[in-house]
């Protein structure tokens, strides 16, 4: 704990022998500031958020179709059809797959990886820079990219080719049994290092004396990172989990620019159908059903992983 | 609570700013309809830049504020702009039905304003007249026509020693030659599921509209079904075109991009496309020559049909800031000096006989198979919904990666059919 420097003055200018009550008491309204400090932010988002969205949510239950201002109300009509609609349970099936694939993968690796530049190794430095580039370029330009390397001409196959493995040459994008996967390390290669950084930020909060101490203790490497990397790391897994997963469900631009959704629907994920339906299809009211059973997959998923992932931090901490 | 006040105040002040900023906003934008600006929309990228141009200096004074972009980022623009109350003076619109921002389906709400009444209305081909009027009244000025047809690139076929085939059986044969010579017949870009139509349109103007003119009144009128007509037949061919090797490996996994470069650079032969592709291939590849054929589906060469179609042309917002600029433009772009501008660079034919346009030797066949009344509309401009026209996109990749069959896929089709409007 650092103070402030006037913290410092006060602390000197204390009449010996008082009780330190007085600096709790100036300090707490700086803690707790007035609510309506955040009322502005709030309104803002009000507006800008919760009321559009709320007024969207009223159209789920019409036959709009994007276009005609004359549309009839339907009920739950549209959430009906998703049932009998095998191009949206398809959808929804990919999404969660894609979803709980790349948490696991991304984290996996990107624990891997923050281990691994956290060590004294001397490129350390130049490595932790080199691993987090893909994701500061855009997800539409890292997509179109892997577009023409994944191509049957393109710099994978070649690859393959070149070092005697012909036969693992594929039609990455253009065979269903593929496309999906194609996808899911596409942005597993992006934001892998978007991972890292959250953990490597989570790891060297993790003070040396505790590892020196364990080390004394007799703990192996692989004991110290169980038991006392591993538990402290905590609040960068609540993080890292939440946001691989809520992009995972939402996923829409690397999907549609990799595969379109293709071939014929192997890859649609619930973003893809909504946006298809809607502006291809101009079913606008069926599009915004779908849109509000992904927000509450999204919401679901999010709460439940953060409320088990809270309460092992509690545990932990 | 001295430090109340300021937050307080600022907290107003922020709202304040916040609310003014919007409100200013929104005043900017109203003020953009002054009488010597247009706004328009198109999706003619590459060739509307030079009909404004011409059109700003036959009309000193006038700006065109323009925006172009790619077809579904455009139709997703167009209606999110009309409905909003937003829409540009004048926009590219598709003919016909079938598709989010085709005529019919942006005419039946009233977001067109009438165009019967314009000089050239009443000169436009029967044929374009069906996709450019939607009960009785012409709402698209359609400026030009395509093709789809087998574009083959000249210096590779004589490399290659062979010559276009007029048959199927010589098609096939043709297919089988240029793979042995290790160049494939045709580029596929199958992977951008708009392509995957194109060689099935080829063979279905033929299989289908070759017997039967009438083919779609009769699915109308609920006489006809994809499912067990001669659309079968075609989309068999188009199999049977695969599996001859008549296109490069993994179709699916090539781009429209990736497929013009093969074409381009003669690693293959030629591409199945819209006449469209040759000036991409020109692009690509300055000193090659390109030209397009038929792709003939029987072994009777008088009977091959070509699927030739308006293209997109252009509508006047029927809320129009600027409606008499609006039918400037529009009319600009039915005179032959318009016209032939567009037409020329899209390397597509007129849709009015007297512009004296002079055709691209390329596109020579296509234009003898106008003449000669050998051609049908693309067969989704008269379709119902534009479900039909996805579902089949959606299909083709489904069949092509063995996840479909092509019973499946008529019978689909014929279900989104009978969806109706």
């Amino acid at each position: 704990m650092t103070l402030a420097p006037h913290e410092h003055l006060e602390d000197h200018d204390r009449i010996p022998g008082t009780a330190p009550v007085d600096k709790a008491r100036t300090r707490r309204p700086r803690n707790t500031p007035p609510w309506w400090f955040a009322l502005p932010a709030l309104l803002l988002f009000g507006f800008v958020v919760l009321v559009p969205s709320a007024r969207g949510v009223y159209y789920a239950f019409t036959d709009w179709d994007g276009l005609d201002p004359h549309f009839s109300f339907v009920g739950l009509g549209n959430f009906a059809d998703m049932f009998s609609d095998a191009d949206a349970k398809q959808a929804i099936w990919h999404t969660l797959l894609i979803a709980v694939s790349i948490t696991v993968v991304q984290n996996a690796l990107g624990l891997a990886l923050a281990l691994g530049v956290n060590t004294a190794i001397k490129s350390r430095n130049v490595l932790r820079v080199f691993l987090f580039a893909p994701a500061v370029i855009t997800p539409i330009v890292t997509a179109y990219l892997w577009r023409n390397l994944l191509g049957p001409e393109g710099a994978v196959n070649s690859l393959l080719g070149a070092v005697g493995l012909d036969g693992w040459r594929q039609d990455w994008l253009g065979s269903p049994r593929l496309a999906l996967w194609a996808v899911v390390g596409v942005i597993v290669w992006q934001f892998a290092g978007y991972s890292m950084v959250i953990f490597l930020a989570g790891l060297q909060s993790v003070p040396k004396e505790i590892h020196e101490a364990a080390a004394m203790d007799g703990a192996g490497p692989a004991r110290r990172f169980w038991s006392v990397t591993r538990p402290l790391l905590a609040p960068a897994f609540t993080i890292n989990l939440m946001l691989s997963i809520i992009g995972g469900i939402k996923l829409f631009d690397q999907v549609y620019a990799l595969t379109g959704g293709g071939p014929g629907h192997a890859t649609d994920t619930i973003s893809t159908l909504i946006y298809k339906d809607a502006f291809t299809l101009g079913e606008f009211g069926y599009s915004i059903a779908l849109a509000v059973v992904l927000t509450i997959i999204v919401a679901v998923a999010s709460t439940g992983q953060y409320l088990v992932l809270a309460r092992n931090e509690r545990a932990a901490s | 609570m001295k430090t109340r006040k300021p937050a307080a105040l600022l907290a107003a002040v922020t709202a304040t700013a916040l609310l003014a900023a919007c409100g200013g906003g929104t005043k900017a934008g109203g003020s953009a309809g002054e009488s010597t600006t247009l706004t328009l929309a198109s999706i003619d990228q590459g060739s509307v830049e030079d009909v404004v141009k011409a059109f700003e200096k036959a009309n000193p004074g006038v700006t065109v504020r323009y925006t172009t972009s790619s077809a579904d980022q455009y139709q997703q623009q167009i209606r999110t702009q009309l409905s909003s109350g937003t829409a540009p003076d004048v926009m590219s619109v598709w003919p016909g039905n079938g598709n989010p921002g085709a005529t019919y389906v942006l005419a039946k709400p009233g977001y067109l304003r009438d165009l019967s009444d314009q000089p050239w209305a009443a000169k436009l081909p029967d044929a374009m007249k069906t996709v450019a009027q939607y009960e009785g009244k012409t709402y698209n000025a359609v400026f030009g026509q395509n093709g789809i047809g087998a574009v083959y690139h000249q210096q590779a076929m004589e490399k290659a020693g062979l010559t276009p085939p007029d048959t199927w059986t010589g098609l096939l044969e043709f297919c089988r030659a240029a793979k042995a010579k290790g160049t494939p017949a045709f580029a596929l870009g199958n992977q951008d599921n708009w392509v995957t139509q194109l060689v099935l349109y080829a063979l279905v103007a033929t299989t289908v509209y070759g017997d039967d003119r009438d083919f779609d009144k009769k699915m109308r009128a609920g006489q006809a079904t994809f499912a067990g007509s001669p659309w079968a037949t075609a989309l068999d061919k188009y199999l049977t075109m695969e599996k001859s090797g008549c296109f490069q490996k993994n179709p699916l996994g090539t781009t429209y991009e990736a497929s013009q470069q093969l074409a381009a650079t003669g690693r293959t032969l030629g591409i199945i496309q819209g006449n469209w592709v040759i000036a991409l291939l020109k692009q690509k590849n300055p000193k090659a020559t390109f030209t397009l054929k038929a792709l003939p589906a029987t072994d009777d060469p008088s009977g091959t049909i070509i699927p030739a179609a308006a293209g997109a042309g252009y509508a006047v917002n029927a809320k129009a800031k600027n409606e008499k600029l609006a039918l400037k433009f529009v009319n600009f772009v039915m005179s032959p000096q318009g016209m032939n501008l567009f037409v020329k660079k899209q390397g597509g034919l007129p849709s009015l006989a007297d512009t004296g346009y002079a055709v691209d030797p390329s596109l020579t066949e296509f234009s003898t198979f106008i003449k000669t009344d050998r051609t049908v509309p693309f067969m989704d401009q008269l379709w119902p919904n534009a479900k039909v026209q996805q579902t089949m996109l959606s299909g083709l990749q489904e069949i092509f990666s063995g996840q479909s069959t092509p019973d499946k896929l008529l019978k689909d089709m014929d279900a989104d059919y009978q969806a109706g409007s």
